[in-house]
């Protein structure tokens, strides 16, 4: 045993240096060795698909780019020049107004501009840092916005009604920005900015909303005065159509069936028998049905039901379709979420002594709308997809839009490339709903994460 | 004694809710035209010829210049339509719940459309029929060469039905290959995926222009079908189908009595015959029984042509946007000419 320092000084074992891997087994060899022709099947399956790929991959690259021409004044010019072996990207960009803003005149689209144009931006505070009251803002953009929006798009006389929400919706819009400045600017909110520009900051609390309405009914009075002076003509919904109306339908399907799906579900597991029975009715009579059954209804066979002297307009029949369907399908998913809550953090929010809303609001759904954006942003996305079903009632969305070019003379028969670029602009709209999507799990769900 | 006025009330206010519904069913298509200060038409999803859309947004095509004549008889004003596109499912729903005042598009005039969904047909403003279409390279010089056949053949419609008659009653053996989109249905002829395709012949014309080559495709002669198109009103208001049947009439007498969009003015002014200036209204009061004002026909042929000019602008050879479908000796041909449109006398 004391020997052992001087024997293991006498015999020691030095290992060789090991020798580097195979060089057929390391690297993109060595990957695509293993991976892609481990045996003699995977070989042919690889060399199978690889050919599939590329005959896909040149084929379509050939059609679309190399061969496809560009500009053209009819299809006939496009099949002069490569006949079928090309696309005619020509007829696509000649009737872009049309599948973009559908009949709208030319000279009026500025409305559309300004009125999307307006929207993004009273809900671009949303996204940016250090603004507070985020919910109001975008609770406005939702609830306030469409009067202002609808106006602009449909036009022709307001009565006093809308005179009024108008206004309310320009007075808005301002104070949202005059927030979003002040809170980014000073970290104060608008409210407090007011308080104290006007002096009332050392003036008891109960006053001091006083400084704050004077400044809403100052910008609204301004607001009121400035939109009595707009003359814009009537534009019949019958004229809209293509993305326009797309946006349109799913967008305020979209804003509606959250909240009435949040109702709907809450509604559903309510102790009050007569709401449950109803909203249970309600939702299983609307997710029984198809959607285009729904439509039919109330865009052909309701008007059979009214006098005739009312005449409904189709696109809000449709939209009121579309809204009855989606909240019914939403109602389900959020209450999936409601489900997924232990009874526990019921129990703890009744033991803090906090009543129904307070529970519902502070405690349960924060955490089950979390855990429900991937099915509540899928839903989104399916409904964006099946307001092409509008088509068939004879609504002149972006598909029918498409499909008419292949009809008018001068484009005789184009059909593959409208549908080619319809399809990669819902793709585009569906992707980006898709990853916002997950940007908001990310965010949300970052408490959740197991480090 | 309080439930019997109770009672009574009820029924006093159904009974007076009823009546205001009676009023508003009988006030005519023609008084709540005017009230609305423009007529509602109804066509369908394009179509080549008859109904389609440019680039601007605007409709087109022989059909459309049927209301457009309507409106113009109206309203002195060819623009004061709103037209309704919808799909061929709903076309009659569309009628018959009040959506639309005319249907213009393409609707084959059969006893059982006119009889049994509340609809009335006023004229025909277009004689169409089934045909085929072949590659010229196949041979085939007649329909009844087609024995056991490929036919390429849209679905849901009497096209269908059509066919199947044919080969039926001409023991030919015809495989049909059906098809929902007719864009899909011509790739399909092209690429060679059936010997013939059949449908209306205006539309076969249309289909031909499509292809890249379209020298190389032939219509056959034979007519399987016969298909007379126009104009449909609702049941039951003899006044506006009179003046939607006399529009299409007035389209065609003034085409016979040589006036057209250029001379109808100095026609108005200097009538060349009695009958003639009965119809343009500068003699009697033809226009009485209408409801419209005397100067009708002059405000039609104004604004829209007589039917030759509309044929050949969207139909025939000679408009921009014309499908080219010669005129000349088809049943479209005025009767002088041996073809089947005939207006009765303006008197």
């Amino acid at each position: 045993m004391t020997n052992l320092d001087a024997s293991s000084s006498e015999v020691i074992f030095q290992p060789k240096p090991s020798l580097p891997p195979p060089p057929n087994t390391v690297g993109a060899i060595g990957w695509i060795r293993k991976n892609l022709f481990s045996s003699p099947l995977n070989a042919f399956l690889t060399i199978l698909s690889l050919y599939v790929i590329w005959v896909v991959v040149s084929n379509t690259f050939e059609w679309a780019i190399v061969n496809a021409v560009w500009e053209a004044n009819s299809r006939r010019e496009c099949l002069d020049k490569v006949g079928l072996s090309g696309a005619c990207w020509a007829g696509v960009s000649h009737w872009m107004k049309n599948f973009i803003y559908g009949r709208y005149p030319d000279e009026e689209v500025w409305r559309i501009n300004l009125g999307f144009g307006t929207l993004i931006l009273w809900m671009l505070p949303f996204w940016l840092p250090r603004v507070t009251s985020k919910i109001a803002i975008g609770a406005s953009a939702i609830l306030i916005s469409p009067f202002l929006l609808g106006y602009l798009f449909a036009g022709g006389e307001k009565g006093l009604f809308l005179q009024v929400m108008v206004s309310v919706a320009i007075t808005s819009f301002v104070f949202c920005w005059a927030h979003t400045v002040s809170s980014m600017v000073t970290g104060k909110s608008l409210w407090a900015s007011i308080v104290q520009a006007s002096g009332f900051a050392a003036k008891p609390e109960a006053t001091q909303k006083y400084p704050v309405f004077a400044a809403f009914l100052v910008v609204f009075a301004v607001a009121f005065t400035w939109q009595s002076s707009w003359n814009i003509t009537s534009q019949s919904t019958n004229l809209w159509g293509g993305l326009f109306v797309t946006l349109v339908i799913s967008g305020i399907g979209i804003a509606v069936s959250l909240p009435a799906g949040i109702v709907l579900a809450l509604g559903r597991r309510s102790k009050m028998p007569v709401i449950r029975v109803f909203c249970v009715s309600f939702i299983e009579l609307f997710r029984s049905v198809p959607l285009i059954t729904v439509l039919f209804m109330a865009v052909t066979m309701v008007p059979l039901f009214l006098p005739e002297a009312i005449n409904p307009v189709k696109i809000v029949q449709a939209i009121i379709a579309v809204c009855i369907f989606s909240s019914a399908y939403m109602a389900e998913t959020v209450r999936g979420g409601l489900q997924a809550i232990p009874k526990g953090q019921y129990e703890a929010a009744q033991a803090l002594g906090l009543n129904y809303w307070k529970m519902m609001t502070l405690i349960v759904m924060p955490q089950a709308l979390k855990l429900m954006i991937p099915n509540i942003v899928g839903s989104f996305i399916g409904l964006l997809k099946d307001t092409t079903l509008v088509s068939i009632v004879g609504l002149y969305d972006l598909l029918l839009m498409l499909k008419a070019v292949s009809q008018n003379p001068q484009w005789n028969g184009i059909h593959t490339e409208p549908l080619v670029f319809g399809a990669s602009l819902y793709f585009v709209l569906c992707f980006i709903m898709s990853k916002y999507s997950q940007h908001l799990e990310r965010t949300l769900g970052a408490g959740q994460v197991r480090k | 004694m309080k439930k019997l006025s109770l009672l009574g009330l009820g029924l006093g206010m159904m009974a007076s809710l009823g009546f205001t519904a009676e009023m508003a069913s009988a006030q005519s298509t023609l008084d709540i035209v005017k009230q609305r200060g423009h007529l509602r038409c109804q066509v369908g999803t394009p179509a080549p010829g008859f109904y389609q859309l440019d680039e601007k947004g605007d409709w087109y095509g022989s059909d459309v210049a049927i209301c457009r004549a309507v409106a113009a008889a109206i309203f002195d004003d060819p623009s004061k339509v709103e037209f309704q596109s919808v799909t061929s499912a709903v076309r009659f729903t569309a009628m018959a719940n009040g959506e639309s005042d005319v249907l213009s598009r393409t609707t084959t005039w059969t006893l059982f459309r006119d009889t049994q969904l509340g609809l009335d047909f006023t004229a025909v403003n277009f004689y169409d029929g089934q045909g085929f279409m072949v590659d010229k390279d196949l041979g085939v010089s007649s329909a009844l060469e087609l024995k056991g056949a490929t036919v390429c053949v849209l679905t849901g419609t009497t096209t269908e039905l059509n066919l199947t008659d044919f080969s039926r009653s001409n023991d030919l053996a015809i495989e049909p290959v059906v098809f929902e989109d007719s864009n899909v249905r011509d790739d399909t002829f092209a690429k060679g995926g059936c010997d013939a395709i059949t449908n209306d012949k205006s539309s076969l014309a249309s289909t031909r222009a499509k292809f890249p080559d379209a020298s190389k495709y032939v219509v056959l002669p034979e007519t399987i079908s016969k298909e007379p198109l126009g104009p449909v009103v609702r049941q039951n208001d003899s006044q506006w189908m009179d003046i939607v049947k006399w529009t299409v009439f007035a389209l065609v007498q003034a085409e016979e009595m040589g006036i057209d969009s250029t001379n109808i003015l100095d026609m108005a002014a200097n009538p060349s015959t009695p009958e003639m200036a009965r119809m343009l209204g500068t003699e009697g009061d033809l226009n009485k029984g209408l409801g419209l004002e005397k100067d009708w026909v002059v405000r039609i042929i104004k604004h829209v042509g007589n039917y030759g000019e509309v044929y050949e602008e969207y139909m025939g050879t000679k408009g921009e946007f014309a499908i080219g479908i010669p005129r000349d000796g088809s049943p479209n041909a005025l009767w002088t000419n041996g073809g089947l449109m005939y207006s009765p006398p303006f008197r």
